[in-house]
């Protein structure tokens, strides 16, 4: 037992695995069915918003897609994250937990799946259905987790606290949406940006150490990367000082500079990548990672810059930085990662990895650059969303056959 | 050599570290922000209005001078008190007698308010270069000889009587076992009182002279141009920051690398 505390690599196991019969293998564990869903969720996803908001295909929204559109976008996907991300390292960061598999799994997925479709219908289901759907996802989520919140050392507590803080806020845009709320959709969407925000630098200082030891291991090299906190929790503090001031005072020059220490402390993160002995710059997963910090931090600093400038108004497409480009790559980044690893292989980079990333990137700044390239302005939007959906499709036809195989070390999971 | 080869080796990790600082160097210009939003421009212009005044500040070659003259004076003030308060200062450590003499002494330099030197240079040596430096001296000069003072003080008998026993050659003795203790006490005096330096060099100035950084304080401050005023202020913050963490802090580092 202690032994396996005292490891903190992705190769670590749950102690028990429930002796539930004929589990099929896309249900051994709690990333393969997200997985399976979520990367075709993204491509149909956004063939349809390419449809809906280029004025193909008639969807109201409620009359109001650009805000509905982003909801989806941030907590549609992010609740898949979350629940991917929890069912895969809780039963590891707490050996004692019991995985999340088989018939539970299913039915958490389909309730995923369920909160999709609602979404799309919901101008002919309306918005309680929604709401109920999507909620009581995410609250499922969280009750899942409640482990890492009542963990008697507090160890990854705040991932816990963070996803509360998500929940709360998607309350309160539903409440907006309903009328119980004064506040507009577009600002509280705002906010849950900042949250979402702190809830991925939380998973990636785990996912950090996870991986970037698991390969220092693989390679044979003598050394230990460790994240401590102290970096991440900078990044964070300036992360929630600049959604509250942006929430309250979206104009103010104030918030330009604070968004510029957001990018600062962001990109800070950067600098734990520096071992005592080796260099590991070169490993394509550390560039992978670091490549998340380096594109929120980006974002950030060019929405300082645009509060600062009067003359640019790309506020909102400098924000696709860290959406499309920080929050995406974490997606793809945390997907490769615990594929390979979680499916008993080691983390593996080649051309198709290295391209996912690529595209991801790419898109983003053609997303992102919008306001230097206006006369572009509809191809980029086009392009941009083809080519940020790229890497998921390489995802489904390089990947799919692991989730839908048994691990290659034959362990259970 | 290899010394220096190794600074320069660790010198980007270093500098790619310095980014959480600058994340709270931000921080505390929107607080200053904050500040301007709320007592408006007179009494303290926004970062962004100082920020562009010192920007048009630094296109004028008068400025550049007066910068020149404000470094030349620091420069020598703190060259002088680095010489001199080092050296007496690792005299006065070997030697118990001088160091119970030298103390009382120190206090009173250290004790004598900076303000009051510069009245006393004034009528020493009149408006001009002297008086400045000679308080940049005075000022800084007790900081480092403290310093130098502790560090030859504190020295390891045991490892002293080893060095002796191995008869080491006295280069050997000098480099390898009393100098990384001395330096360790003497290098963090040498910063403080660069900063003193820094700083008194200005208010020097603006009280007696006509030129420099200081003086140009002066004008700013009789023309009530804050934001002037105030991108002098970040000239000189700058320049220390830069001198500290750019040049001594890697430095101070690998020296200190022995206590690890």
């Amino acid at each position: 037992m202690s032994q396996i505390e005292e490891k903190s690599h992705a190769t670590n196991h749950y102690l028990y695995y429930p002796d539930e019969k004929n589990i099929p293998p896309y249900l051994a564990y709690g990333f393969r069915p997200i997985f399976l869903v979520l990367a075709p969720y993204m491509l149909i996803s956004m063939l349809l918003w390419g449809l809906v908001l280029g004025g193909f295909l008639h969807l109201e929204f409620l009359g109001d897609t650009l805000t509905w559109h982003i909801y989806e976008m941030l907590f549609g996907l992010i609740t898949a994250g979350i629940l991917a991300f929890l069912a895969t390292g809780l039963p590891e960061l707490f050996p004692g937990l019991i995985p999340l598999v088989g018939k539970r799994l299913k039915h958490i997925v389909i309730l995923w799946l369920l909160g999709r479709i609602s979404f799309w219908f919901i101008d002919i289901t309306g918005i309680y259905l929604t709401a109920f759907l999507n909620l009581a996802m995410l609250g499922w989520v969280i009750w899942f987790g409640k482990d890492a919140v009542l963990d008697k050392l507090q160890r990854h507590a705040s991932i816990g606290y963070a996803a509360v803080a998500l929940f709360i806020i998607e309350v309160w845009f539903f409440a907006s949406q309903l009328g119980f709320a004064i506040t507009s959709g577009m600002d509280i969407l705002k906010v849950a940006l900042g949250a979402i925000v702190v809830l991925v630098l939380l998973a990636l200082r785990r996912v950090n150490m996870e991986a970037i030891n698991e390969i220092l291991e693989d390679k044979n090299i003598d050394d230990v990367f460790i994240s401590r906190p102290p970096k991440t929790n900078l990044a964070i503090f300036t992360v929630i000082v600049f959604t509250i001031v942006e929430f309250l005072y979206p104009q103010n020059s104030a918030l330009a500079w604070i968004g510029f220490a957001c990018g600062a402390a962001i990109l800070g993160i950067t600098s734990e990548y520096k071992l005592e002995n080796k260099f590991i710059l070169n490993q394509p997963y550390v560039i992978y990672l670091a490549s998340i910090y380096a594109l929120l931090s980006i974002g950030y600093a060019l929405m300082a810059w645009d509060l600062l400038n009067p003359d640019i108004n790309g506020i909102n497409h400098f924000r696709h930085f860290i959406t499309s480009g920080g929050i995406g790559l974490s997606y793809i980044a945390v997907m490769l990662i615990i594929t390979w690893a979680h499916t008993g292989r080691h983390i593996t980079a080649n051309i198709y990895t290295h391209l996912m990333v690529f595209f991801i990137i790419f898109a983003t700044f053609m997303r992102g650059l919008i306001p230097f390239f206006e006369e572009y302005t509809n191809e980029l939007y086009l392009y941009s969303s083809i080519i940020w959906s790229i890497p998921f499709a390489i995802y489904i036809k390089q990947y799919y056959k692991f989730l839908l195989n048994p691990r290659a070390d034959g362990i259970k999971g | 050599m290899k010394f220096i080869i190794k600074i320069l080796k660790d010198f980007p990790a270093y500098l790619w570290s310095g980014w959480g600082a600058i994340a709270s160097i931000f921080l505390f210009i929107a607080l200053w922000d904050v500040g301007n939003q709320v007592y408006g421009n007179l009494v303290l212009p926004s970062p962004l209005e100082t920020f562009q005044t010192l920007f048009v500040m630094l296109q004028d070659d008068s400025l550049l001078a007066e910068i020149k003259t404000t470094l030349y004076r620091a420069s020598v003030g703190f060259g002088i008190s680095l010489l001199f308060g080092s050296l007496l200062g690792l005299f006065a450590g070997f030697f118990v007698t001088a160091s119970i003499m030298s103390r009382p002494i120190v206090t009173i330099l250290v004790g004598m308010p900076p303000i009051a030197w510069i009245v006393l240079a004034m009528i020493w040596f009149g408006m001009g270069d002297e008086t400045v430096i000679f308080t940049v001296i005075v000022a800084s000069f007790p900081i480092i000889f403290v310093g130098a003072l502790q560090g030859t003080r504190t020295l390891d008998g045991d490892l002293k009587e080893m060095a002796k026993s191995f008869k080491l050659p006295w280069h050997m003795k000098f480099l390898d076992v009393y100098f990384p203790h001395i330096f360790s006490y003497v290098f963090p005096a040498w910063v403080s009182a660069l900063g003193m330096s820094w700083k008194i060099v200005v208010m020097a100035e603006l009280l007696a002279t006509s030129d420099g950084i200081g003086a140009s304080l002066a004008v700013a401050r009789s023309q009530l141009d804050t934001p002037a005023a105030l991108a002098l202020v970040v000239i000189m913050i700058g320049s220390l920051m830069f001198i500290e963490y750019i040049i001594l802090e890697p430095i101070k580092r690998e020296v200190e690398l022995w206590r690890n």
